[in-house]
């Protein structure tokens, strides 16, 4: 199994969107793939229609007093299922201090899916905290949507430093740009010259796009209601860059 | 895991009528109908119908897909999307978790079509007030494909789906379907229902050997039943080998001459003198003609972990090999194909047969032909096990290849005389008495094994050298592998004292001596 995180200190970057959009992608080719929203907004949860709600809280799964197995909702897409997101999670910093080994935490409860899952997508909230350092422990990839404006450059590059103050040299990072809009100037001169970060940018890039906004209405991955359009031929673009790095000897 | 129940239908019932019913009576959605093909696959030997699996290849308009089940009845199948009919490799197989088990059940296997089922299938949903599905169930029918679109209905049927955390739903729509509608789940050998009718039947072929006697049997009746049965075994494998679907249509054959030669020469005094020759002759012509093609398999099939025994660096050197073994293969197949459709086999198949199923002599020359079978396998097979003890107990560091090579093929004979009358014996004593043998089997064919293909990559050379296809970079790649066999071979040949020990050990000898020496007890057989 590999555990793709979609992940930025910054919000609103549209990593949500690209879990959902890619989990059904990979879904629709047959891997069995699992979504955690671990979002306390609960966005990628409300997408797939799924109540945010877990029994128990994030106390109780983090204890390991509720198997992983007895929260997971299958989605309507056949393949695809769902850890929802719980308003407990706001608080997961404050549950996850109380291990021993607290960053390690989120990477030993994931260990029993590996047999059922050949991914897991990380939906994770933004910021960076205990939660994120779990995050950074427990995925092999870490797909960081960016917005080609400058403050956005800024958090990604602080999230570089930080991996690499920490010695995370199992992540695989990889950005790509998101909400891209070409009638931008700033958008456009990033695009056609991106700037040198980490292992550099994925070629492909997410337009900003009304139909990827259409998703809070639909409730459902771009693919359903909009197979043609720009922004879905973009996110199977991504699907499509991001496989080789998904080696199937370690899937 | 989650099972998906089916509820099946009377065939006469109309689908429009139960698609009102479920409307009426539950709180369901209904989608637009569906139509899809289902393809069944499996090896030629039933490997995954064994293995308890079933695999289908559904071919839709939208997205088709390759799905494995266990026993056609679990929710999460392993399953890749798959745009074209299968390839007949697993390993040709988009790289995945079902790839991989595929390619586990199936080994060298090719993946043959079976039959294929027309659906018609209309999906019911129970959605919440979040427009979430939480159950889905399907109201199906099925039809064999083909005879445009008016092939037998071989089923109606609902099946309800559960989806993982929503148990509670799927529980009562249950209770709803078997209160409501009076119907009752029952387990679908859709397979099966769909193959009756055709000369397949799951399961209806397997390279063993497994034939009843009787153990008062006349022994020429007995031995008749057995060569009879190995004549079946080479014309069941004679299409697959001409078509070349796979290598092991081949290697079923051949061992299916083997054993008929062994037959033959084990058991010369229950056949007539004239009769034994002359066939004798013509299953050795069979087992030498088949020869160069299965050899030329054998290197194929090996040839990545011939490969991987050399330094990385000499690897890439080896390919032209593959080369030379491809094109030969294809040649030497052509000659087989042409023998196996020639005159010599035919008549060869046609006397065998008129021979196997004539009346059987009321007074026969040969002197153990109306012998129990039981008598005469019991004494053969000690003979033979006393054989194999001698040859390997001369067998010393300093003895000569041809020895071993000796003893190897006593331990073949003694061999398929235990597989031929297997069910004479207790099945757990005879079974593990086999193990036993198969352990020393296994040293020697893997030093015989090594010694001919080092003794091969000297002729291939010499081949290549003529056919003007040899660099020095692959000769010196192929010289390099020779020797690493002939490595192999030493170290597998040291491992032989200690082989040939365990199986000669004074219990083992106890245990071959109670089931198979003439004057044991009756009390040690059945």
């Amino acid at each position: 199994m590999k555990v793709i995180a979609c992940y930025n200190i910054k919000g609103g970057v549209g990593k949500t969107a690209t879990a959902v959009n890619l989990s059904c992608l990979a879904a629709r080719e047959g891997h069995p793939t699992l979504v955690w929203d671990l979002d306390p907004q609960g966005a990628a949860s409300f997408y797939f229609r799924v109540k945010p709600k877990v029994k128990g809280g994030s106390g109780s799964l983090f204890r390991r007093k509720r198997e992983l197995d007895d929260v997971i909702k299958a989605t309507d897409y056949d393949h695809l299922d769902l850890i929802p997101a719980d308003f407990s999670y706001r608080n997961l910093d404050l549950t996850l201090e109380q291990f021993s080994k607290s960053t390690k935490r989120l990477r030993k409860l994931i260990k029993p899916l590996r047999s059922d899952y050949d991914y897991l997508f990380l939906d994770c909230a933004p910021g960076i905290s205990l939660v994120s350092e779990n995050v950074l422990l427990a995925a092999d990839i870490l797909l960081v949507p960016t917005i080609p404006t400058t403050l956005s450059l800024r958090t990604l590059y602080q999230l570089l430093q930080f991996c690499e103050d920490r010695g995370y040299t199992h992540l695989e990072i990889l950005p790509f740009f998101s909400m891209v809009d070409r009638r931008k100037n700033l958008h456009r001169l990033m695009i056609d010259d991106p700037p040198k970060a980490g292992r550099g940018f994925l070629s492909s890039t997410i337009p900003y796009a009304s139909e990827v906004e259409l998703m809070g209405t639909k409730r459902t991955a771009l693919e359903s209601y909009a197979h043609s359009s720009r922004a879905a031929e973009a996110y199977r673009a991504l699907w499509e860059e991001l496989k080789p790095h998904l080696a199937p000897s370690q899937v | 895991m989650a099972t998906l129940l089916t509820y099946p239908l009377p065939k006469q019932d109309s689908l429009p009528r139960w698609r009102q019913t479920l409307l009426d009576r539950l709180p369901l959605h209904a989608d637009a109908a569906d139509r899809y093909r289902l393809h069944f696959y499996d090896s030629f030997d039933w490997r995954l119908f064994m293995a308890g699996k079933l695999l289908e290849w559904r071919e839709h308009n939208g997205v088709s897909e390759l799905c494995l089940h266990d026993s056609g009845n679990d929710v999460t199948a392993l399953t890749t999307r798959l745009d074209r009919p299968p390839p007949r490799f697993a390993a040709d197989l988009p790289a995945g978790r079902l790839q991989r088990q595929l390619d586990k059940l199936l080994g060298v296997r090719a993946l043959l079509p079976l039959t294929c089922v027309d659906v018609r299938s209309q999906c019911f949903r129970l959605i919440d007030e979040e427009g979430k599905t939480r159950v889905r169930l399907f109201l199906e029918q099925l039809r064999l494909a083909g005879s445009g679109g008016h092939g037998r209905i071989l089923a109606k049927r609902l099946r309800l789906a559960p989806l993982h955390g929503y148990g509670n739903d799927a529980k009562r729509l249950t209770q709803h379907i078997e209160q409501n509608l009076a119907l009752l789940p029952q387990a679908q050998n859709l397979l099966a229902e769909a193959l009756s009718g055709t000369s397949k039947t799951p399961g209806d072929y397997s390279s063993g050997i497994d034939i009843p006697l009787q153990p008062e049997q006349r022994a020429d009746a007995a031995m008749r039943r057995i060569l009879l049965v190995l004549l079946q075994t080479m014309e069941t494998n004679e299409a697959g080998i001409i078509d070349d679907l796979d290598t092991e249509f081949l290697h079923d054959f051949r061992v299916a001459v083997r054993r008929s030669r062994a037959a033959l020469g084990q058991m010369k005094k229950v056949f007539p003198v004239r009769t034994l020759q002359r066939f004798r002759d013509e299953f050795a012509w069979l087992g030498s003609m088949t020869g160069p093609s299965r050899d030329l398999d054998v290197y194929l099939l090996e040839f990545s972990a011939l490969q991987a025994l050399l330094p990385a660096d000499l690897r890439g050197d080896l390919e032209p090999l593959r080369d030379h073994l491809a094109r030969h293969r294809q040649q030497e197949h052509a000659v087989l194909c042409r023998e196996l459709q020639g005159a010599r086999y035919r008549k060869l198949k046609q006397q065998w047969r008129r021979y196997l199923t004539s009346k059987l002599p009321q007074r026969p020359a040969a002197a153990d032909a109306r012998k129990p079978i039981a008598d005469v396998a019991h004494h053969r097979t000690w003979r033979m096990y006393r054989r194999v003890l001698k040859e390997g107990n001369a067998i010393t560091p300093e003895s000569p290849a041809e020895e071993v090579h000796e003893l190897r093929k006593s331990c073949k004979k003694l061999r398929y005389l235990m597989e031929f009358f297997k069910r004479l014996y207790p099945a757990r004593e005879i079974s593990a008495l086999i193990k036993i043998l198969k352990k020393l089997q296994d040293n020697l064919g893997e030093f015989q094994d090594l010694q001919v293909q080092s003794q091969a990559m000297k002729q291939f050379s010499v081949e290549m050298d003529r056919e003007g296809r040899l660099s020095p970079q692959t000769a010196l790649a192929m010289e390099t592998l020779s020797d690493t066999l002939q490595d192999h071979m030493q170290r597998v040949r040291s491992e032989f004292a200690n082989r040939f020990e365990a199986f000669g050990k004074k219990a083992n000898r106890q245990r071959f001596e109670r089931l198979f020496h003439p004057d044991a007890g009756a009390e040690n057989r059945p």
